[in-house]
C-alpha cells in the first residue's frame, strides 16, 4: 500500500511538467533588434524586427523578419501595440540590438532601459546603442541574407574587439546610470551609402542623458585608452607632422599601462594626472626608404601628438560634462569628505586635466 | 531516553547540517539586506553578524554542556519547571514553524518569479514540502547524509559564482572602508539575521551528537566561519559589481550578478544557479520542519504523525497572498520572534543554570 501511494506520488509531478510554465517556439515570435525614437509630436516610435522561423523540413530552416512599427506617448504599452500586431506571442528573449535615436537620447534612456531589466525574461546582454538620426533608418536597412540585427552586433563585436567603441549591454549601461561617480559613452551608430551601417564614434552621456558630443572612432580609441579598457586588437592611425610631410603611421597597442591619479589641493581644486604608457607594434610606416627608422625620434613624435589628441578629448569631455574617466568615483572613494560636500554635477567642469602619453614601440613588424 | 545509536550523528555530519540549515533561500537577497543601512560597507555586516553567532554558540556550548542529553525544550523544563517550560516550548514550536513558513515563502516566490511565473505557488509549495516531509520523517542519520551529499552542490555554486567575476568589477564601491558609519553596519548586520538562522540547531542535534563532549565546538565554530566568509564573499563580489543604488533597486542581487553573464556556450547563468540553488533551500526547510517536529517533544511512535501536521501547517502558511507588503511584515514579526527564542531565552536559560547550579544530574523539578 505504502509503495503504492509512494509510486502515484512520483508519478503525479511528472504529468504536472507543461501544465502551465511551456513556451513553444512556433508560438513566439523572436525580437532581435528594437530601436526607440521621437517624433515630431513628442511622442514615442518604437520599431523591431520580428523574426520568424519557418522549416523548410529536412532539418533546413529559412529565416526572414519583418519591421514592426509602433507609437505611445511614453513607453509603457508600446510592447503590447507590438504584441498586437505581430504573429505569435512577442518574445525578446534574444533582443540582441536596442537601438535609441539621438533626439531621444537627449531626453534619457532609463525608461527604455529599465523595461529589459525588470522584466525576468528579457535578454540583459543587449547591446545598447545610440544612432545618428532615427534609429529606425538603421534597423530599416535591408540585408539579402542575414537579418540586420545580426549584422549590426557582428559590426559591434569587431568594432568592441578594435577598441573603438566600449564593451556595454544593458547590464552595464543599468550600473553606469545608477552609479553618481560615473558617466559612460555608448556606440554611435550611422546609416550610410543607404544600405550600409557605420561605428560612427562614441556618444558622451552625462548620467542617462546623451549630452549631444560625440567623439569621432579616431578618437574614442585613445580615450577608450585612458579608460584603461583595451580590447582584443587595436589599431590607430596617426598623422605626424602634418606640416611638412604629412608622414603617416599606424600602429596597434600591445601592451598599456595607464596611471591615474587624483588631487586635491588646499582650494578643492581637483587635479587628475592620468600617464599612459604604451608598447606599441608598428604596423605600416611609408617611411622616407633613405634614412634608417629613428626610433627614439618616433616615438616622440608619437608620444607627443597621442598627448595633444588625449587633452583635446579632456577637454570635450569636460565640455560635454561627461565623466567618462570616473573621477567622482575617485573622490567618493578617497576624498569622502569632498565628495559630500560638493554637487559632482557642477564641480566636474572645474577639474583640471594633465593627460601624458608615452609611446615606445616594441616591435617594427618584418622590417627595421 | 529513547536515542539509540542509529539516530547519532558524527561531527562531520553535524558541520553540514550547520552549513545546510543556515545556507538557503536569503543569500540571493542578502546583498540588498545588507545595504539597505551598511551600503558599500555591507561585507563587514556580514562578518560583523558572524561574530555575534559565534557569541551565541559559546552561550549555547555552556548551556549544552550542563545538559548534555536534553534538547532545548527540555532543557526549558529542566530549569524553569514543567508549566513555564511548557509556554516558552509554545513559543519555540511557534518559531520554528514559523521561520520554516517564512524560508519556504520566500522559496516559493523566488521559484515562481524567476522560474515558473505561470504555475501556481500552491503546486510549487505542495511538491516542495512533500519531498521535505519525505526527508524530514526519516532518522536524523539519513537527514545528515543526505545533507552531507547536498552540500557537494553548494561546492558547485560556489564555483559557478565564478562567472560572476567577469563582469565590471569597481573596488571602489567599498572605498573609503567604513563610511557608512559603525551603527549604520551593525543595523545591516541585523538585516541578514534570516540569513544567519539555522545555527540554533545545535540545540536540538546535541544529544544526538557521538563523543559529544570533545571537539565540537571546535566544528560549530568552523562551520560558522565557513558560512560568514561565505556570504561575505557573495556580499563582497556584489557590491564591488553594483552601486549602491543599484542593489537598492534589485531584489536578488547574486542572481542579477549572473544574469549579466553571456557566452556562446552558456547563456543565463542566473537560471542555471537558481535551478541547482533549489536543493539548499529546500535543505533549510527540512530543517526547520524537523526542529519544530522535534521542539512538540513527542513520543518517537507518533512522530511521523507530528511531521505530516507540520507540513501540513507549512503548506497552509504558504497559501497566505504573497504580496511584498505582507512577506515584510510576516519576515518583521518572526524576526522578532527569533532574536527571543535564539538568541534572549538560551541566555537567560544559561544565567539561570548558574544561578541555581542546575544541571543534568539534578532533580527534576
Amino acid at each position: 500500500m505504502r509503495k503504492i501511494s509512494l509510486m502515484i506520488l512520483f508519478i503525479i509531478p511528472i504529468l504536472l511538467t507543461g501544465c502551465w510554465d511551456q513556451r513553444l517556439l512556433v508560438n513566439r515570435t523572436l525580437v532581435n533588434g528594437i530601436s526607440f525614437d521621437l517624433t515630431k509630436e513628442g511622442k514615442i516610435a518604437a520599431s523591431v524586427r520580428a523574426l520568424y522561423i519557418k522549416s523548410m523540413g529536412g532539418g533546413q530552416f529559412e529565416l526572414f523578419d519583418e519591421l514592426v512599427k509602433a507609437e505611445r506617448p511614453t513607453v509603457a504599452g508600446l510592447a503590447l501595440d507590438l504584441d498586437s500586431k505581430i504573429s505569435g506571442e512577442i518574445d525578446a528573449s534574444k533582443a540582441h540590438v536596442v537601438i535609441i535615436g539621438e533626439e531621444l537620447a537627449k531626453k534619457g534612456i532609463h525608461p527604455f532601459i529599465e523595461f529589459f531589466y525588470r522584466n525576468r525574461d528579457s535578454y540583459i546582454s543587449s547591446k545598447i546603442v545610440i544612432s545618428k538620426g532615427k534609429g529606425k533608418e538603421i534597423l530599416s536597412v535591408e540585408k539579402e541574407k542575414s537579418p540586420i540585427a545580426f549584422v549590426i552586433l557582428q559590426l559591434l563585436n569587431s568594432a568592441e574587439a578594435d577598441t573603438v567603441i566600449p564593451k556595454k549591454n544593458t547590464f552595464t549601461v543599468w550600473n553606469n546610470i545608477l552609479d553618481p561617480g560615473k558617466d559612460m559613452v555608448l556606440p554611435y551608430l550611422e546609416r550610410v551609402e543607404s544600405n550600409k551601417v557605420e561605428v560612427a564614434g562614441v556618444a558622451l552621456f552625462n548620467g542617462d542623458i546623451y549630452t549631444g558630443t560625440t567623439l569621432s572612432k579616431e578618437k574614442s580609441g585613445i580615450l577608450l585608452s585612458m579608460m584603461n579598457q583595451l580590447g582584443k586588437s587595436n589599431r590607430m592611425a596617426l598623422i605626424l607632422n602634418p606640416k611638412s610631410k604629412r608622414q603617416s603611421i599606424s600602429f596597434s597597442i600591445r601592451d598599456l599601462r595607464r596611471d591615474l591619479e587624483v588631487k586635491v589641493d588646499k582650494d578643492d581644486q581637483i587635479t587628475c594626472k592620468i600617464d599612459l604608457n604604451m608598447d606599441i607594434e608598428v604596423l605600416s610606416f611609408p617611411q622616407d626608404f633613405k634614412e634608417p627608422l629613428n626610433i627614439e625620434k618616433l616615438n616622440q613624435d608619437l608620444s607627443d601628438e597621442l598627448t595633444k589628441q588625449a587633452r583635446g578629448i579632456t577637454s570635450t569631455l569636460l565640455k560635454a560634462n561627461c565623466d567618462a574617466l570616473g573621477i567622482g568615483q575617485r573622490i567618493s572613494s578617497f576624498h569622502h569628505g569632498l565628495w559630500k560636500k560638493i554637487d559632482w554635477d557642477k564641480e566636474y567642469k572645474n577639474v583640471e586635466f594633465v593627460p601624458k602619453v608615452n609611446v615606445n614601440i616594441i616591435k617594427t613588424g618584418n622590417v627595421f | 531516553m529513547e536515542k539509540e545509536m542509529t539516530n547519532n550523528i558524527t561531527k562531520f555530519q553535524l558541520f553540514f547540517i550547520f552549513i545546510q540549515s543556515q545556507i538557503g533561500v536569503a543569500l540571493l537577497s542578502l546583498p540588498h539586506d545588507v545595504q539597505k543601512s551598511a551600503k558599500g560597507d555591507g561585507w563587514l555586516s556580514t562578518l560583523i553578524a558572524g561574530v555575534a553567532v559565534q557569541l551565541m554558540l559559546i552561550i549555547y556550548w555552556q548551556l549544552l554542556r550542563r545538559f548534555p542529553t536534553l534538547i532545548y525544550t527540555e532543557i526549558t523544563q529542566k530549569i524553569l519547571g514543567v508549566f513555564l517550560g511548557k509556554v516558552l516550548n509554545l513559543l519555540i514550536y511557534l518559531n520554528f514553524i514559523l521561520v520554516g513558513g517564512l524560508a519556504t515563502i520566500l522559496f516559493v516566490k523566488l521559484v515562481k518569479l524567476w522560474l515558473l511565473p505561470l504555475t501556481p505557488s500552491w503546486i510549487i509549495s505542495l511538491l516542495i514540502l512533500t519531498s521535505c516531509v519525505y526527508l524530514a520523517i526519516s532518522d536524523l542519520k539519513i537527514i545528515a547524509r543526505f545533507f552531507v551529499l547536498a552540500s557537494s552542490l553548494i561546492l558547485l555554486l560556489a564555483v559557478t559564482s565564478i562567472f560572476g567575476w567577469f563582469t565590471t568589477k569597481e573596488i571602489q564601491y567599498i572605498l573609503p572602508l567604513g563610511s557608512s558609519g559603525l551603527k549604520n553596519i551593525i543595523v545591516g548586520s541585523q538585516n541578514s539575521l534570516l540569513a544567519m538562522l539555522g545555527f540554533e540547531g545545535l540545540l536540538f542535534l546535541f544529544p544526538f551528537i557521538i563523543e559529544n563532549k570533545k571537539g565540537v565546538f571546535k566544528t560549530i565554530s568552523m562551520a560558522n566561519l565557513f558560512i560568514t566568509l561565505f556570504y561575505t564573499y557573495f556580499v563582497f563580489i556584489t557590491v564591488i559589481s553594483f552601486s549602491s543604488n543599484q542593489l537598492a533597486q534589485m531584489r536578488e542581487p547574486v542572481l542579477n550578478l549572473l544574469r549579466g553573464m553571456s557566452y556562446n556556450m552558456i547563456d543565463r547563468v542566473d537560471l542555471i544557479f537558481l535551478s541547482i540553488w533549489i536543493v539548499p533551500m529546500a535543505t533549510s526547510t527540512i530543517s526547520y520542519l524537523y526542529f519544530a517536529s522535534k521542539s512538540v517533544g513527542a513520543k518517537k511512535k507518533q512522530y511521523p504523525k507530528v511531521v505530516l501536521l507540520n507540513g501540513l501547517i507549512l503548506f497552509l502558511i504558504t497559501l497566505i497572498p504573497h504580496d511584498d507588503a505582507i512577506i515584510t511584515l510576516f519576515n518583521k514579526y518572526v524576526s522578532y520572534l527569533s532574536y527571543v527564542v535564539v538568541f534572549l531565552i538560551p541566555t537567560l536559560l544559561l544565567i539561570l543554570s548558574i544561578l541555581l547550579k542546575k544541571n543534568e544530574m539534578s532533580e527534576s523539578t
